[in-house]
């Protein structure tokens, strides 16, 4: 019963259909995403952060993490939301995508969920491009949809440059 | 690909590398037996395998190849066609070799013609032997006539062409991926155990955490600088002193020797030699020089270019040669030698020099110069035309050289790294040109620079001076809607810092006027860039920027400062771009310029306090300059302070009557012995590179003395004093106080020193002069330390602490050095000194003295100590 995540996040839909397992709930605004917890390498607070000036927008900028440079990223941004609270003491996730640090910025974490192959949905056809590319599936969870967190999506830049 | 291949391809590609030197160094000497030995054997090494692994194609070539090496061990003679066709072998296999590392498979095809033709070189030397069985061995002692590189009787050095194939020095190139310790090109010998082969990435994971600790390290000695916890101080010394030894070892094992680039020259002058139908020695001297493994990548193209360049143009054809009087063959010389932290490597030739006349007429062509300004310029100011973009003065254009392109290149590639090119010709004797480049490129001080309230680093090889720009007499103004700077003739374009990077919009920028503008030098170009302060001076760990971020020109990395915070490392190329700035020809002026700024200069902070001459202090006394409000400062007891970093800090006037302003202050923090204070200025003015030599001993409480810069004279305050008033001497509660001799040839440094080991509470005796301490010492040899400048004028520190122990001397004593580098630690160790540090690396020095006072163990080797900040 393992979890492999470049499967999850390069074929996203077909992975759905593998047995799965381990899922923190994340919330920005009104919108709660599945991350794979098997991604997830630390939660922290993030101290203060210094800005890259001419970097990619969503990128609020860097942040030392106990010594190591961590690229901080909104998520809020990232799906076009209000960006509010993500200045230093915002809460973060760290991951670590074609190897940099990421922290990726969100406003509540909350349990971890086990979600079985049989509740995937296929992705609502009227999702707006921009944000349909930031989720790699979709479960039914407890009578609501939620969707899986695309992390390959969410970390490219090379369409913000 | 499996283990086995890889081990294979990395072994094989540093046995053919060492394979083709020693075969051109065997031409040039057929008679040495041992070389052509050495070349059996290691073309049967990689044959052998070939066959263990199943390579038909690699095993097919290199068996012919081999055949044709056995000939020649055997007697047969080197003639060059045999020697072509070997080196044409070796190539083929090099080809091979890459297919195979690029598919994991042998590639289609088969080599038939090219071992048809060293099956017909192995059947002609045959034929030879038997003809004239003698003849092979007799021809052999001779030297061959149409081998371009002849003539070695008149070769004064050991022919060091052969340096790679040496085994005493492990020689050879080290594989790509290898530590530099694994180094060792002979295959197969009892050495192999001593070294492992290692990955790249590892070695970088190592350097990356070490570099994490040092950083780690340096905050940890922040915070405890304003503790007196002796409990504390002990192992923190300790770990510091690891943490320092730690990194140098590490930094060493990326360490490779320069013979790497060296090992590609022999074959490519040997070729030179046929195409340009000239006789070429090539002296390789001092490859044994280590550089950091990045560095030599880095340094191998603009190396390459030039001696080309001094072959194809430097060396008069042989005949002409002959007629001047000079021998038939011309030598190009590489020499790699160490000095001071940074590797210099000579190139030159013994040719017809530059041209000057030519070089003149080339550079009034392009319109780089008039014949006015030709007038009143030197030589040298001539000949660095040849660094202009799109200058070459060769006639005739050879596929060696001569497109025009390269020699500007060379310089930018080298600038790009922290070097720099010198260059000299003497006409009929040959040219010279030098190379300097840094250890290492992990590791390099910056200014700490601030706009629109965000800090980034700024790498200070590339910064030439800071100047003021708010009033005075250097002022930004526009020209067509451009922004420039008119500095000293000199017109410099200008840019905000804050304005390129679009920290702010342009329109919100006018209220707030940068105060200083940074002067930098990219390639030939100069061009300055205004900040809002320049905060400090920092050793930076220089960290590569992540993928998402990596893209932006602006910067080249990241770092974390001492107090934890991330800034970015700005590109000086980047930002000259953002000026919009393409690389343009350069003007005379400016190099001519940059060829005055020596050494011996010492970056001042220029300013003003109360009524009075302009005063300056070196930027090395301050520890930061803070703007200080009117309302933070309390006075309390006669004392000014305020709240600083979470404490009280006081505050004394740089001037009598320089006063507490409404409003906004400018307070120069000055952190002697971790007890910082503050000295309350009027206003900064400038920050200049000066050689500051002072002229008038001061009269007046707090100043150094007089001293002119440019045509303006200044005072020197005299920091010491300010200590003195602060801390008074009932600080220093020992009974007796410990006494230092202190040997300076420096009156300041002297001074400097001298005022903050009394206000430490030692006894100060001072020298000027070696001859003078050794004196001092005969009166009375009665010191606890002596602290001995490295560079004095009657002899180095070093040895005058051999002259100081005859003369009675007791003492440790510890080197002084503007920097504590590696090297100076080593030779002060060497010299069983104990201790180095940089002059003003004053806490060390303090926490070393008292070391050396509280420890008569202290010169145990063991416990080495240096000052090297990280």
């Amino acid at each position: 019963m393992s979890f492999e995540p470049s499967r999850m996040s390069s074929e996203a839909p077909r992975a759905a259909a593998n047995a799965l397992d381990g899922y923190f709930s994340i919330k920005v605004a009104d919108d709660v995403f599945g991350l794979p917890v098997t991604r997830v390498q630390t939660i922290f607070r993030i101290g203060p952060v210094t800005r890259a000036p001419g970097g990619p927008r969503d990128i609020v900028g860097l942040v030392n993490l106990r010594g190591k440079i961590v690229t901080a990223v909104s998520l809020r941004r990232r799906l076009g939301l209000k960006a509010e609270g993500d200045g230093p003491g915002s809460l973060a996730i760290g991951i670590e995508h074609a190897g940099e640090a990421f922290a990726l910025l969100v406003d509540e974490i909350g349990d971890v969920l086990s979600l079985a192959p049989d509740t995937t949905v296929a992705p609502p056809p009227h999702i707006a491009r921009g944000r349909a590319k930031f989720a790699a599936a979709y479960h039914r969870v407890a009578g609501t949809l939620m969707p899986l967190l695309n992390i390959d999506a969410v970390f490219d830049f090379t369409e913000d440059r | 690909m499996d283990e086995m291949l890889k081990e294979f391809l990395a072994e094989s590609a540093e046995q053919i590398e060492a394979a083709s030197a020693q075969i051109v160094a065997f031409e040039r000497d057929p008679g040495d037996a041992g070389l052509i030995a050495s070349i059996f054997r290691l073309v049967h090494t990689i044959k052998g395998t070939c066959g263990f692994l199943g390579l038909a194609r690699l095993q097919r070539l290199t068996h012919a190849a081999e055949n044709l090496i056995g000939a020649l061990r055997e007697g047969a003679e080197a003639t060059p066609e045999v020697v072509s066709a070997i080196l044409d072998a070796v190539d083929g296999v090099k080809a091979l070799l890459a297919e195979l590392e690029e598919k994991g498979v042998e590639g289609e095809g088969d080599d038939d013609d090219m071992v048809a033709l060293l099956e017909a070189r192995v059947a002609e030397c045959r034929r030879a032997q038997e003809e004239a069985p003698l003849a092979g061995v007799r021809e052999r002692a001779s030297t061959s006539e149409c081998a371009p590189e002849a003539d070695m009787e008149l070769e004064p050095e050991p022919a060091p062409a052969a340096a790679p194939a040496a085994p005493q020095s492990g020689a050879g190139a080290a594989p790509m991926g290898a530590l530099a310790a694994a180094r060792g090109a002979e295959p197969a010998q009892g050495k192999r155990a001593e070294t492992i082969r290692i990955n790249i990435k590892t070695l970088e994971r190592i350097m990356q955490l070490v570099s994490e600790l040092v950083l780690t390290r340096n905050q940890l000695m922040e915070i405890t600088r304003h503790r007196s916890d002796e409990a504390l101080k002990s192992p923190l010394q300790r770990l510091s002193a690891m943490t320092s030894d730690l990194q140098d070892a590490v930094m060493r094992a990326r360490m490779q020797p320069v013979e790497r680039v060296f090992a590609n020259l022999p074959r490519m002058i040997r070729d030179l030699a046929t195409d340009l139908n000239k006789k070429i020695n090539l002296v390789t001297d001092g490859g044994g020089a280590e550089l950091d493994r990045q560095l030599i990548e880095l340094i191998r193209d603009p190396l390459t270019h030039l001696v080309r360049n001094c072959a194809d143009h430097g060396l008069e054809p042989p005949d002409e040669r002959v007629r001047l009087g000079k021998p038939a063959a011309g030598t190009v010389r590489v020499a790699a030698s160490h000095e001071a932290g940074q590797i210099t490597i000579e190139i030159s030739d013994d040719g017809r020099g530059l041209d000057k006349a030519r070089i003149k007429d080339k550079a009034l062509k392009l319109g780089l110069a008039s014949e006015q300004q030709f007038e009143r310029m030197t030589d040298e100011e001539i000949y660095r035309f040849i660094f202009a973009p799109g200058f070459s003065t060769a006639e005739k254009v050879t596929n060696v050289s001569g497109r025009g392109v390269g020699m500007d290149v060379v310089r930018e590639n080298i600038q790009a790294i922290g070097g720099s090119v010198a260059l000299s010709s003497t006409p009929g004797r040959g040219t010279r040109f030098a190379l300097k480049i840094p250890l290492t490129l992990a590791i390099a001080p910056a200014l700490i620079v601030e706009a629109h309230g965000q800090r980034f680093a700024l790498p200070q090889h590339s910064v030439v001076e800071a100047v003021g720009v708010t009033g005075g007499e250097h002022r930004i103004e526009f020209v067509q809607g451009a922004k420039i700077l008119q500095l000293r003739e000199a017109v410099l374009p200008i840019g905000s810092l804050a304005e390129l990077l679009h920290l702010a919009p342009p329109e919100a920028r006018a209220a707030e006027p940068e105060q200083l503008a940074v002067i930098m030098r990219v390639g030939a170009q100069s061009f300055g860039i205004t900040v809002d302060a320049v905060t400090d001076v920092q050793e930076i760990v220089v960290k590569p920027m992540g993928g998402s971020l990596q893209h932006l020109a602006a910067f080249s990395g990241h770092t974390i400062l001492g107090d934890g915070s991330v800034v970015l490392i700005l590109d000086p190329n980047g930002l000259r771009e953002a000026l919009g700035l393409t690389p343009a020809r350069e003007t005379a002026a400016s190099e001519a310029e940059r060829a005055r700024d020596g050494a011996d200069k010492t970056r001042l902070i220029y300013f003003r306090a109360g009524s009075g001459v302009d005063k300056v202090l070196p930027l090395s006394n301050v520890a930061r300059i803070e703007t200080v409000s009117s309302e933070k400062i309390e006075h309390s007891n006669g004392m000014m302070l305020i709240q600083h970093q979470g404490r009280l800090m006081p505050i004394v006037a740089a001037a009598p009557d320089a006063m507490v302003k409404e409003g906004g202050n400018t307070v120069f923090v000055v952190s002697p012995d971790g007890e910082p204070f503050g000295l309350l200025v009027d206003r900064i003015l400038d920050i200049v590179d000066e050689k500051l030599d002072v002229e008038i001993a001061g009269g007046a409480p707090g100043i150094v003395g007089a001293a002119r810069i440019g045509d303006k004279v200044v005072e020197l305050l005299d920091i010491a004093y300010f200590i003195d008033m602060l801390r008074g001497s009932g600080e220093s509660g020992a009974p007796r106080k410990s006494r230092l001799l202190l040997v300076d040839d420096a009156a300041f440094f002297r001074d400097m020193l001298s005022a903050t080991l009394s206000a430490a509470g030692f006894e100060v005796v001072k020298a000027e002069t070696g001859a003078q301490a050794v004196s001092r010492v005969g009166h009375n040899p009665r010191f606890d330390a002596i602290l001995v400048d490295v560079d004095l004028p009657d002899g180095a520190g070093f040895e005058l602490a051999r002259r100081l122990r005859e003369a009675g001397a007791r003492a440790p004593m510890i080197a002084l050095a503007p920097f504590a580098s590696r090297e100076v630690v080593r030779a002060a160790q060497a010299a069983g000194m104990a201790a180095a540090v940089g002059k003003f690396q004053r806490n060390q020095l303090l926490d070393l003295i008292r070391a050396c006072v509280a420890d008569d163990g202290f010169r145990d080797g063991a416990a080495f100590a240096s000052g090297v900040a990280a």
